[in-house]
């Protein structure tokens, strides 16, 4: 595996923001997520729950509902009064309309998908028909007192239930009159709370109305008479979310002490037909309010304040226990926030609405390996850059020599040029940025910092050349005609000639950056592209997949590489492929051309390539071979893949010279001491 | 409406005068009540009270002589300070009208666009009836624009209150006035939404004894987070160092 010095970084601050709304699409098995700060997340679930999409958040747009309509169209709406959609093909904003009655707490799509129902902090409930790329308002329902918290169809699209504080509203949907108030009760464990906030509501189709509120019950109503037919109290504190399976056999409730309660429908003695909803399974997977659950046909999903996104798959539904039966936990964004320059030994830190530059620190002492190095000179904190407007940064990036930052909100596109006298830096902005560098997915400098490389979300690809203190635009690469899909990934080959990018579905295309043509595209393959990378002297670009396979192409030779298919033929090790986390960085060792250094979230790997690849039969995860074992065990348990797993949760690994490695960690404690407050329990022992 | 006023104001002011002037002088004191007593308090009320009881401690003695001419003197002086209360109630009461008058009429123009403007609106209303309305917002809003450079800035704002069209796209009109209601609804929405969660009976714990609740069930028992994590409550952190000091010199002084 070679030595290295390890730069053990520890101080950026980044705390993921709280999962608000999540919502299953059955159609295309996708999911979208959306985050207390406005940012909306769709995750593949068939393409190993890799994060393909994203859409920055804004500050006023606190996301309170999310839903999908008509098949694909994703919508959301939140405290602003607006609902929005999304394109999801160029990852931007189709429209926002305001709907005129002040934020919006709930929102549910019919069943056939044509409508969009909205409730309002006002008390009125608005129906919009969903036209082509467009939303109507159709007609409001009689206006209640308070806030409408939860909505739910009946799946015949006749009734719906509107949840509200304290009571549940029953409306005919034909005639928009509440045909029933359902008053809900106050009190709880004999002591009468101020308010009993109806959090969730699902209508089922023989009538019945569940509902979960903030006393911590989870209530079951007969819509005809407008009455409590069960009530079951499952928790301390509020119950804050709920799901219903498609066949209605099936819900989970989340509650506020972060468990969620899995409730099924079995029938009362082993021969009668008569069936009864009874509590089953309790999860604890969170440590804060679980804010939101969906419930996909084979798993429970949840998500909650702590900022995980939980998939629980159901046992009784899985076919094969293979490892897609496992627990999934997704913390971090499958993208990179952090760049690094590596002749100036910097990090660029990609926060919310902030950028934060770091120097790392440096030690003239030697130790052996294992050894903790006393630091002679500590990390510097550079620079904070703040942001202009209410706007998220969606891409940011340092330029190798360290003297350009350039970085991209949703409507206007930054670069500044560094300066370093000495110990002082200052900062300058490059201003009259033209007019279609606008918003950016993803930005990259060339390695010798002359040219910079921008991806739009208009999916073309604009190549800049880098003056001192000004810029000149060299090209812009067009999509092919037909496409609109946007670049996600883009990586440049060291001498600067080719360029690769990658969108969401489509093949990567290799573009040649001195021709200024399109040179090659490599075949598309099932599953998303998570990195790129394009290795000194040979040229081979190096791809890495969702469902962790890595394929190796000759950009010159536009083919893949003897290693790449020789790989393909035997197979990667099932441990390999087992793992949950996508493979977010590649990079390569200077002096070495035969290693690929590779990480995800949780190991870090060099795949030597000169290596004979590992069986299903060898170890994958050895450890680290001990010294004194003789030579010749060594190199037969030797075998192409070296995995690390010492640093952990990683979220940027690389290689800054060929003896020093810089490893950038985000201990899951440092976040959640920065969490509000969870629910108080009483815990045995304490 | 304002002409009116100044003459529904006279009205009951005359009418008392005809009341002072018809009313005979012995009935001067449930006159003098009325007219003083009720304004006033008490203090009005007693000095009559006192004169009461004076006449009735009169009553028991003999009469005590007077002359008809010092009595009329009296009675007429009397009356003549009645009346002269009566003129000053009067007059303050239409001047506090007045100026409560002229407080409205300032304020209505206060609310209106300056004359100059409400003028050149309608010539330019009338004059470009025919022409089409797109157009005829544009000359409108040049010419607030216009105004809204000369006039001062409470004027600016309202200008800008009113709905525009533009073919310029590099900026677009809105109402602030919409703008600050609905700022003010969110914020309402998302008080309610950290009241309903966060908020007193909530049951809520600190982070640092969760934290804590595992940590005291580890074998091997840690420092709490608080201590190992050097960013983590700095203010309180600096609180309880100010107060420490404070303390320091408050024992010092004590001691002496």
């Amino acid at each position: 595996m070679g030595e290295f010095n390890v730069h053990r970084v520890r101080f950026f601050n980044y705390v993921p923001s709280g999962i608000r709304c999540v919502a299953y699409n059955n159609q295309s098995n996708r999911l979208a997520v959306s985050r207390t700060d406005g940012t909306v997340e769709i995750y593949n679930l068939s393409a190993n729950y890799f994060q393909e999409k994203f859409f920055p958040g804004h500050e006023s747009r606190a996301t309170e509902a999310l839903c999908w309509a008509k098949g694909q169209r994703l919508f959301s709406a939140g405290l602003n009064g607006e609902i929005i959609e999304y394109d999801l093909q160029a990852l931007n904003i189709k429209y926002a309309m305001d709907a005129f009655g002040g934020p919006i707490w709930s929102m549910a799509a019919s069943p056939s998908g044509s409508q969009l129902l909205i409730g309002c902090e006002d008390g009125s409930v608005k129906l919009f028909q969903i036209i082509p790329d467009k939303i109507q308002f159709e007609r409001n329902f009689d206006r209640q007192k308070s806030r409408i918290l939860s909505l739910s169809w009946h799946p015949s699209g006749t009734h719906i239930a509107a949840g509200s504080i304290d009571y549940i509203s029953v409306f005919d949907v034909k005639s928009g009159s509440a045909i029933h108030k359902m008053l809900v009760d106050r009190q709880y464990m004999n002591v009468s709370k101020r308010k009993c906030i109806i959090w969730g509501v699902a209508f089922l189709s023989d009538g019945t109305v569940i509902s979960v509120d903030s006393a911590g019950k989870v209530q079951f109503w007969d819509s005809a008479t407008g009455t409590l037919v069960k009530n079951h109290l499952i928790a301390n504190a509020d119950v804050q979310s709920i799901a219903v399976s498609d066949q209605e056999d099936s819900f989970v409730v989340g509650t506020a002490e972060g468990t969620i309660f899995h409730f099924q429908l079995v029938s009362v003695t082993s021969s009668s037909s008569e069936k009864q909803w009874v509590r089953t399974k309790p999860f604890q997977h969170h440590t804060h309010d679980v804010r939101t659950v969906a419930h996909s046909p084979t798993a429970l999903i949840s998500g909650g304040t702590d900022t995980h996104l939980v998939i629980r798959p159901l046992m009784e539904k899985v076919e094969v226990k293979n490892y897609d039966a496992a627990l999934r936990k997704i913390t971090f964004p499958h993208r990179r926030l952090i760049s690094c320059s590596k002749k100036r030994q910097l990090l660029l830190f990609q926060f919310s609405h902030h950028l934060d530059l770091w120097r790392l620190g440096s030690t003239v002492a030697t130790g052996k390996h294992g050894d903790t190095l006393p630091l002679s000179k500590d990390a510097d904190h550079l620079l904070h850059l703040k942001t202009k407007g209410p706007e998220n940064i969606i891409c940011s990036c340092i330029s190798p020599c360290g003297s350009w930052i350039a970085y991209s909100t949703a409507s206007r596109f930054f670069l500044y040029r560094l300066n370093y006298e000495h110990d002082s830096i200052s900062l300058q902005r490059v201003s009259k940025m033209p007019a279609f560098l606008r918003s950016a997915l993803q930005i990259l400098f060339s390695e010798d910092s002359t040219k910079l490389f921008v991806a739009s979300n208009q999916g073309s690809l604009h190549v800049i050349r880098l003056l001192e203190g000004s810029f000149k635009h060299l090209h812009t690469f067009q999509p092919q005609s037909g496409t609109v899909e946007s670049m996600c990934l883009l990586a440049v080959s060291p001498d600067g000639n080719w360029l690769a990018a990658s969108g969401t579905s489509a093949g990567v295309h290799v573009y040649n950056v001195k021709r200024l043509k399109l040179h090659c595209t490599v075949p598309a393959y099932n599953f998303p592209v998570t990195a790129l990378a394009i290795a000194p002297n040979t040229n081979n670009l190096v791809i890495a997949h969702s469902d962790q396979q890595i394929f190796e192409y000759s950009i010159p030779d536009k083919q893949y590489t003897e290693w790449s298919r020789t790989v393909q033929k035997q197979g990667f090790h099932h441990l390999w492929l087992q793992r949950d986390t996508p493979i977010t960085h590649i990079s390569f060792h200077p002096k070495r051309p035969m290693y690929i250094l590779v990480h995800d979230a949780y190991m870090f790997c060099i795949i030597d390539k000169s290596l004979p690849l590992p069986n299903d039969k060898t170890l994958l995860y050895n450890p680290l071979p001990p010294t004194n074992e003789s030579d010749v065990i060594r190199r037969r348990t030797a075998h192409a893949f070296k995995i690390s797993k010492i640093y952990k949760p990683l979220l940027f690994m690389d290689l800054l010279d060929e003896r020093t490695l810089v490893a950038v960690e985000r201990p899951l404690d440092d976040i959640i001491a920065q969490l509000p407050p969870p629910i108080k329990k009483k815990k045995f022992g304490t | 409406m304002v002409q009116l006023r100044p003459r529904a104001s006279r009205a009951p002011a005359s009418a008392s005068a005809m009341v002072d002037e018809s009313q005979p002088t012995s009935e001067e004191e449930a006159e003098h009540g009325l007219l003083l007593g009720q304004p006033s308090s008490g203090a009005a009320a007693e000095p009559l009270q006192e004169d009461d009881e004076g006449d009735e401690e009169f009553d028991d003695e003999a009469p005590e002589e007077l002359t008809f001419a010092s009595a009329q003197a009296e009675a007429r002086e009397e009356e003549r300070r009645v009346r002269e209360t009566a003129r000053r109630d009067k007059t303050l009461l239409k001047e506090k009208r007045k100026r409560r008058e002229e407080l409205f009429i300032e304020q209505k123009k206060r609310k209106l666009l300056p004359d100059s403007i409400l003028e050149k609106l309608t010539t330019v209303s009338q004059t470009n009836i025919k022409k089409s309305p797109g157009k005829l917002k544009e000359v409108n809003l040049q010419k607030k624009n216009e105004e809204c450079e000369k006039g001062s800035d409470s004027k600016k704002a309202k200008v800008q209150k009113v709905q525009s069209v533009s073919q310029n796209k590099s900026y677009w009109a809105l109402r602030l006035k919409d703008q600050d209601l609905r700022d003010s609804r969110q914020q309402a929405a998302k008080a309610f939404i950290q009241n309903s969660l966060y908020g007193p009976g909530t049951n809520r714990t600190t982070v640092n004894k969760f934290l804590s609740l595992d940590n005291k069930r580890l074998p091997v028992k840690k420092a709490a987070a608080q201590f190992l994590n050097n960013g983590w409550g700095t203010q309180k952190k600096q609180n309880a160092k100010r107060f420490k000091k404070r303390w320091m010199v408050r024992k010092m002084k004590t001691k002496k």
